[in-house]
């Protein structure tokens, strides 16, 4: 206490410190080993947070990750800004990884099937076990593995090699045929890197780049960068050719609705017009653009010509361009060549080598073909495989009936999972051998070359599941078969795998992984320290491999789609929230809404207006979707997204046997499909089926968050045209000081009469509390900070991880289908979204407002004078406050509130199954039934970083010191943080734009401490001047 | 207390079959006899319904208050549209006795010890819907401002802690005038009563002698305790109808509020009297004491209030088109053609159409149809604080947040419940303590000890 810490501040810190070991020590009632810190750790300080870096094994995009850890606790992962793909954000999912860590439905321990029930089974005899089956069935092992890191994946290889099985990978959203269109067109075997930060045009052919598509928090981020304005008045296009807009299309500036099937023949025209006009060169493809005038392809996509040559011009004069697409969601049977079409139009217009690398491309494990999958089946059904093993996939579910897994799964003798929690093919299994979870396990990542990312463990594992992680498995098994594979643990494995990897990067045998402090160092940054000069090399790729003809023969034309003549395309496309299905049993994300249809929990099936009305459907109506293959029944959701001809239904719902959140939720499409496979590549098709719909005559409440998607011109949400900007238009808009002036005399005069004082409307965020206004008695108020935000709503893409990581920050409980259908959503942010026009009909601008909506900590609360208790309150620094304990419960504030942010504890949420309530952020409280809680501006991070401040000899706080959940994780860098009296802060100055404005500040004047930036649009904007 | 002569001269109630004191003394305290079937058939109906708002709301405390429909964007919902509707019955009891007792209106005599006893219980009734909206309702005790240590005070700028204090108030000026009023007419049934019942009345009746001095001493009590509800009766309506205009939700922030609530108040009042008298004379025999000229009377103040809600009505659907402000007139067109439009309309023809009818003598003289009409009126005062209530909120500023509100099986039993805790209180006042005011009743009469020639000619 020698090194200048006044008492106060210290007994600050302590205090904080130990309302939140208090909270933690409530939270453990349930371990079984409680035991005090009689000597502490050395990493561990009672109060203070721990961070280790990791990478997010969710999924294959393995964006690096810091996970804060409190009492050797994960309680909030956050995104690595150190790695070179993610570069900080991290996604709704990734947040969520702390549900699959916390999981209840986890299993206790080694599960071992005896006369149909599953027992639990120890280590040693569950290994044993397998190993004597192995075996008995050496060369017909099969291991079946979802996408892993490269040192797992190495072992899995020699450990298969060993017993002389085989090993097939299955990621349901596989883009194989864009692997197979990059090494048609230019022989390489990688899927291509796109760099959409570079691109003035990006035209994307149903690649949902900013939901599940390669690495969509990496394309997030570029994208927002590419298409944000910029000081110059710039901004990047987006144009969305596809038969549905999903979120992503939902950003666009222009939407073609192409006929499902049709993005090939578009593509194709496209090049063919660039080419025509001299611009461009086709190669070998230049007779096949021949055949696809923009008329035919007009024929064919339903769009007109015109539109189709306008874009193409614009491909190449707004250049540089990229085309992307169609991603897994317009897998049709002619998938290979509407990707080969994309790619043939960025060969033409130049783009290869400039946002399209073919060099440095993704790794290939996200492109695995379905037919090595089907061949395994068939392997299986025809009794050859004597072991099948499963390792982070569940193909039980992911695969349609059609495939007949089930069945050919089922015939084999002895069947083995990995699953740390039960899904549809661990509960086939014989043997459950459960992973740990990858926040608890060791490994590592390889999205894209040249990028390797270390997987570390961030806390022991949860005492309540006896996992193991499967390298560890694959070591004591081989050693059990009497192979050893030369490390004790899969940790020192990894530890020699990356010594050897940093050979082979300095390309000398030189340092290798024994050297602690280069480990070390690797486990701090978390990732190989070269990495980001490894991307580097990416940029001086600048090489443009000419195209080559093709190899096998294919057709460019609309696909093939079983049961011609149906009322409808099936579009099945993977959930922005539950992905592939995987996520279904993680409340956060199972009720964070969907970015597009705004519903939670349960399933839908998206029909365009036009259609409904020709079926007499209403929104909710339960229908029954019948294809050649399957049928389901869910309720409708009227899309105007959506081409007539088509309906989509989502993945991830429809679960059997994936535990208490999933099981019973929502359909899964896969019912529906046949188990077609797209040649040449090999993939799984998705766009498949016609289907018939027919009305069930039942009615579904349906759970949304949505009121209404017609902002009715109120500025809530307003934009402003490009050309409008005083940047563009080249004259600035000199501000009219005349209207604004403050009649202060007049306040002043009022203020000495006693009486109340109006709130000039002029006040700017900085200004509150005013001289003599009602919250004018604090003595530090003036000379403080003032905590405000800015939010770009031309960056924010909608993608609503914002949401998840301030329910994860804050202790923000779900609630459940029924409280939702209510419209008692408990999220801090409401991702609003209107459509200002909408037209599935013909090409042409498009307009949806996305807005994130939180408390807007007005300077002139509503909600604050009609508390009877004070819980609504200012704080001297401009939050608007919620002291929950004082809370009361009239809910007067909440109808107060113009912005309806303020969200209400119906019922006491936080008696969540443990270890669930092991993640509660120990720094903020959780609340009772009764409350009414919202958005804090996350407080506790302010304390924190005040107390750091106060603590490191009283220095002043920095600008962007300060985080707050939501503006950490957003990929689009939309959000900002700061105070805003600081002329030099990010957040002042970006108050100062032309495009700032606040919610319905000039209605009811509230005075908002959070300030919008309008969203820039390339046509003209109507009836907002303003 | 009005002399008789003043009341004569303006043709007070001549109660032609009532002659004497003795007359009114047995048929005002025979109510007061052992209770028929028909008394403990409704007073069981009546115990059953409280006991089903206290099976609901235990089920709230329980729950919390989840098990209710209300939610998000509608905070506020049958509870609080009952909460303001028992506070608006609770208008006309004072009125009835106070204001028109102070501007010798002679009409209220029969009437206004029902009258008050109603609004003693409505106010009863409404207070229990603060305690039971609230979602912790151990705490609502913070909105009173206490001495504690913790030096916290409730927001005095809060229209809710201006509640508070209208509704406490009025409880205590409203009960104690109340029981004021009651006491000589306790110590008349006190001298017929017999046993443990007599002992109950001794009790209450704080020895009332009935001599001059203490008539005296009532009298001056009585007039000033009638002035000083009479404001209450402006001032605690006009606060509750704060609740709203202070907010800003389009639809409920408009300055015409008090005197439209307070005019409502009075109009639902006075329906609720007549639908309690009807069967009260009915079933009690005073049609001898409750005479058409009574109903005529109120079904004038009624049709009077009637119009000046419906000018509020229409004045605030005209200020949201004059005012141009496009939200404020897309939540009035909500009103009127939006989710809730059968909410509205049943609104406008209950309490706007309906009371149109009470233009015609002969209506205003036919008892049945009087009783149907009020009928209409309490249903459609329910629905004018729905509509306020519920159907402003559900469409506010930011349309992406509007939702619709539908009420809970919890939220139907508490309010039925509450007419039957209402109910319950009333029949256990029937038989407790005289419905009709014996004492003022006897001053419209010929004293005892004049001849009745001297009255019928004097």
């Amino acid at each position: 206490m020698s090194n200048g810490i006044k008492r106060r501040d210290f007994l600050k810190v302590v205090g904080v410190s130990g309302a939140g070991a208090g909270i933690s020590g409530c939270a453990t009632e349930e371990a079984e080993k409680l035991l005090p810190y009689v000597i502490p750790p050395d990493d561990i300080t009672p109060g203070v947070a721990t961070w280790y870096t990791t990478v997010c094994g969710e999924c294959a995009a393995g964006c690096g990750v810091w996970a804060r850890t409190r009492e050797g606790r994960a309680v909030k992962l956050e995104g690595n800004p150190a790695h070179p793909t993610s570069k900080g954000a991290l996604c709704q999912r990734g947040h969520a990884s702390l549900q699959g860590l916390y999981n209840p439905d986890r299993y206790p321990g080694p599960m071992l099937r005896e006369g149909g029930e599953f027992r639990s089974a120890t280590w040693d005899e569950a290994e044993a076990l397998l190993a004597e089956r192995i075996q008995g069935a050496v060369g017909n092992v099969l291991l079946i593995n979802g996408h892993t890191g490269p040192t797992l994946s190495g072992l899995f290889d020699s450990f298969v090699t060993g017993v002389g099985g085989s090993r097939v990978e299955h990621e349901a959203l596989s883009e194989a045929p864009l692997r197979e269109a990059a090494r048609i067109a230019f022989g390489e075997d990688v899927l291509p890197h796109y760099a959409l930060a570079e691109a003035r045009l990006i035209v994307s052919f149903g690649a949902d780049f900013l939901e599940t598509w390669l690495s969509p928090v990496e394309y997030g981020k570029d994208f927002a960068r590419a298409t944000a304005v910029d000081g110059a008045g710039s901004k990047g296009r987006f144009v969305a050719v596809t038969p549905r807009l999903s979120l992503t299309g939902l950003n666009a500036d222009e939407w073609l609705p192409i006929q499902p099937g049709a993005e090939a023949a578009v593509a194709l025209a496209m090049a063919g017009h660039i080419v025509a006009s001299g611009r461009g060169d086709a190669g070998p493809y230049a007779e096949l653009l021949q055949d696809f005038t923009p008329d035919v392809a007009a024929e064919l996509s339903g769009i007109s010509a015109e539109a189709i040559e306008e874009v193409a011009e614009q491909f190449v004069s707004e250049g540089p361009s990229v085309a992307v697409g169609p991603g897994v969601a317009g897998q049709h049977r002619n998938a290979t060549a509407a990707n080969l079409a994309t790619l043939i139009l960025n060969s033409v217009a130049g783009n290869v080598g400039r946002t399209v690398h073919v060099q440095g491309g993704w790794t290939g494990q996200r492109a695995r073909p379905y037919a090595e999958m089907q061949d395994a089946i068939q392997r299986m059904a025809s009794g050859e495989v004597g072991v099948v093993m499963v390792h982070g996939a569940n193909p039980a579910y992911t695969l349609p009936v059609a495939s007949g897994f089930g069945d050919a799964f089922g015939r084999v003798p002895f069947k083995v999972s990995f699953a740390s929690a039960p899904d549809e093919t661990a509960a086939l299994a014989d043997l459950i051998l459960p992973d740990l979870h990858y926040l608890e396990s060791w490994g590592d990542s390889n999205p894209r070359s040249g990028i390797h990312a270390i997987q570390q463990p961030v806390m022991r594992p949860v005492t309540m599941f006896d996992g193991k992680q499967t390298g560890d498995v694959m070591l004591s098994l081989s050693k059990r078969l009497g192979r050893d594979l030369g490390s004790a643990t899969f940790h020192e494995h990894l530890r020699a795998a990356w010594g050897e990897l940093r050979s082979s990067e300095a390309g000398s045998p030189g340092p290798d992984g024994a050297d602690d402090a280069w480990w070390r160092d690797v486990l701090r940054s978390g990732v190989l320290p070269d990495a980001g000069a490894a991307t580097g090399t990416r940029d001086d790729d600048s090489s443009s491999p000419p195209l080559r003809s093709p190899d096998s023969a294919l057709t460019f034309g609309l696909p093939e789609i079983d049961g011609d003549g149906l009322d409808f395309t099936l579009l099945v496309y993977p959930s922005s929230r539950l992905y592939d299905g995987r996520f279904a049993n993680r409340p956060w994300l199972v009720e964070l809404p969907d970015p597009v249809t705004k519903l939670a929990w349960h399933g839908w099936v998206e029909m365009h207006p036009e259609a409904a009305d020709r079926l007499g459907l209403r929104n909710g109506d339960v229908v029954t979707v019948t294809s050649p293959h399957g049928s389901l029944e869910a309720p409708v959701y009227l899309y105007k997204g959506i081409r007539p001809e088509a309906v989509a239904i989502s993945m991830g719902g429809g679960h059997t046997n994936m535990g208490r959140f999933a099981d019973g939720q929502g359909v899964n499409p896969m019912v529906l499909l046949p188990a077609a496979v797209e040649q040449p590549s090999g993939a799984f098709v998705q766009v498949a089926t016609g289907v018939t719909v027919e009305a069930t005559g039942a009615w579904k409440r349906m759970a949304t968050i949505e009121g209404s998607d017609d902002q009715l011109g109120r500025p809530i949400a307003p934009a402003v045209e490009l050309a409008a900007l005083s940047a563009v238009a080249g004259s600035a808009h000199a501000e009219d000081g005349s209207e604004t002036e403050v009649h202060h005399d007049e306040l002043q005069e009022l203020n000495l009469g006693g009486g109340f004082v109006p709130v000039p409307t002029e006040g700017r965020p900085e200004d509150f509390p005013l001289p003599g206004s009602r919250y004018g008695g604090y003595e530090d108020a003036l000379s403080g900070p003032r905590w405000a935000m800015a939010i770009d709503l031309d960056k924010c893409t909608g993608c609503s991880a914002c949401v998840t990581a301030c329910q994860a920050e804050n202790n923000v409980p779900w609630v459940g289908e029924e409280m939702i259908a209510m419209g008692r959503t408990m999220g801090w942010i409401r991702l609003e979204r209107y459509y200002e026009t909408i037209d599935a009909k013909q090409a042409g601008p498009l307009d949806v407002r996305l807005l994130p909506m939180m408390c807007q900590h007005c300077g002139n609360a509503p909600c604050e004078p009609v508390c009877p208790v004070f819980a609504a309150y200012h704080t001297p620094e401009g939050i608007n406050a919620q002291v929950y304990n004082r809370c009361v419960g009239t809910r007067y504030c909440a109808n107060n509130c113009p912005y309806k942010v303020r969200v209400f504890n119906w019922y006491t949420y936080t008696d969540v199954p443990a270890p669930m309530n092991w993640q509660y952020n120990p720094d903020v409280t959780v609340r009772e039934g009764g409350v009414m809680e919202k958005c804090t501006m996350c407080v506790q991070r302010v304390r924190e970083a005040q107390n750091r401040a106060a603590l490191e000899d009283s220095r002043p706080l920095a600008d962007g010191e300060i985080v707050t959940a939501c503006q950490q994780t957003c990929p689009a860098e939309a959000i900002v943080f700061g105070n805003i009296r600081d002329p030099e802060s990010q957040v002042a100055q970006l108050v100062e734009s032309e495009r700032t404005y606040r919610v319905l500040d000039e209605l009811i004047n509230t005075q908002p401490g959070v300030s919008y930036l309008k969203k820039v649009t390339f046509h003209a904007v109507e009836g907002e001047s303003h | 207390m009005a002399t008789a002569t003043e009341t004569s001269a303006r043709g007070a109630a001549p109660h032609p079959d009532v002659t004497s004191y003795s007359d009114v003394n047995r048929d005002i305290l025979a109510i007061l006899q052992r209770p028929g079937k028909g008394w403990w058939a409704l007073f069981g109906l009546a115990t059953a319904g409280v006991g089903l708002m206290f099976f609901s709301w235990g089920i709230q405390l329980v729950k919390g208050i989840g098990v209710a429909g209300i939610s998000k964007p509608v905070g506020w919902g049958v509870y609080i549209t009952t909460f303001v509707f028992w506070v608006g019955i609770a208008h006309s009891g004072t009125l009835v006795s106070a204001i028109l007792f102070l501007f010798r209106a002679p009409w209220r005599q029969s009437i206004y010890r029902a009258a008050e006893a109603m609004t003693v219980f409505a106010v009863m009734t409404a207070g229990l819907f603060p305690l039971i909206h609230v979602g912790r309702p151990w705490l609502a005790y913070w909105l009173v401002p206490y001495p504690n240590a913790r030096f916290l005070w409730p927001n005095f700028r809060s229209p809710l802690v201006w509640d508070v204090f209208a509704v406490t108030t009025y409880f205590t000026v409203s009960a104690t005038f109340f029981y004021l009023g009651t006491i000589p007419d306790i110590a008349a049934a006190r001298e017929a009563a017999t046993g443990l019942r007599k002992k109950f009345y001794q009790f209450i009746s704080l020895g009332w002698r009935g001599t001059d001095r203490e008539w005296h001493h009532f009298g001056k009590a009585y007039i000033f305790l009638a002035a000083l509800a009479t404001p209450l009766v402006l001032s605690v309506h006009s606060v509750v109808s704060w609740d709203f205009a202070m907010g800003i939700t389009p639809g409920w922030h408009a300055t015409i509020f008090a005197p439209y609530f307070v005019a409502g108040a009075i109009f639902s009042g006075m329906a609720m009297v007549i639908t309690l008298t009807v069967p009260l004379r009915k079933v009690f025999g005073l049609q001898a004491y409750l005479t058409t000229k009574h109903y005529d009377a109120m079904a004038k103040l009624i049709l009077l209030t009637s119009m000046i809600v419906l000018y509020a009505y229409l004045t605030e659907f005209f200020m949201a088109w004059y005012s141009g402000e496009e939200i404020e007139r897309t939540s009035f067109w909500d009103r009127l053609f939006g989710s809730y439009w059968w909410a509205t309309w049943t609104m406008l023809v209950c309490n706007g159409i309906v009371p149109i009818m009470l233009w015609f003598k002969r209506v205003r003289h036919s008892i049945p149809a009087l009783f149907v009409i009020s009928i209409f009126i309490n249903i459609g005062m329910w629905f004018e604080r729905f509509v306020i209530i519920v159907v402003s909120q559900h469409h506010e500023f930011v349309p992406f947040a509007w939702g619709v509100y539908r009420p809970s099986m919890v939220e139907m039993g508490i309010l039925i419940g509450s007419f039957a805790w209402f109910g319950f209180w009333f029949l256990i006042f029937c038989r407790l303590l005289p419905p009709v005011a014996i004492a003022e009743l006897k001053e419209v009469l010929p004293a005892p000890m004049r001849r009745k020639e001297a009255v019928d000619h004097g």
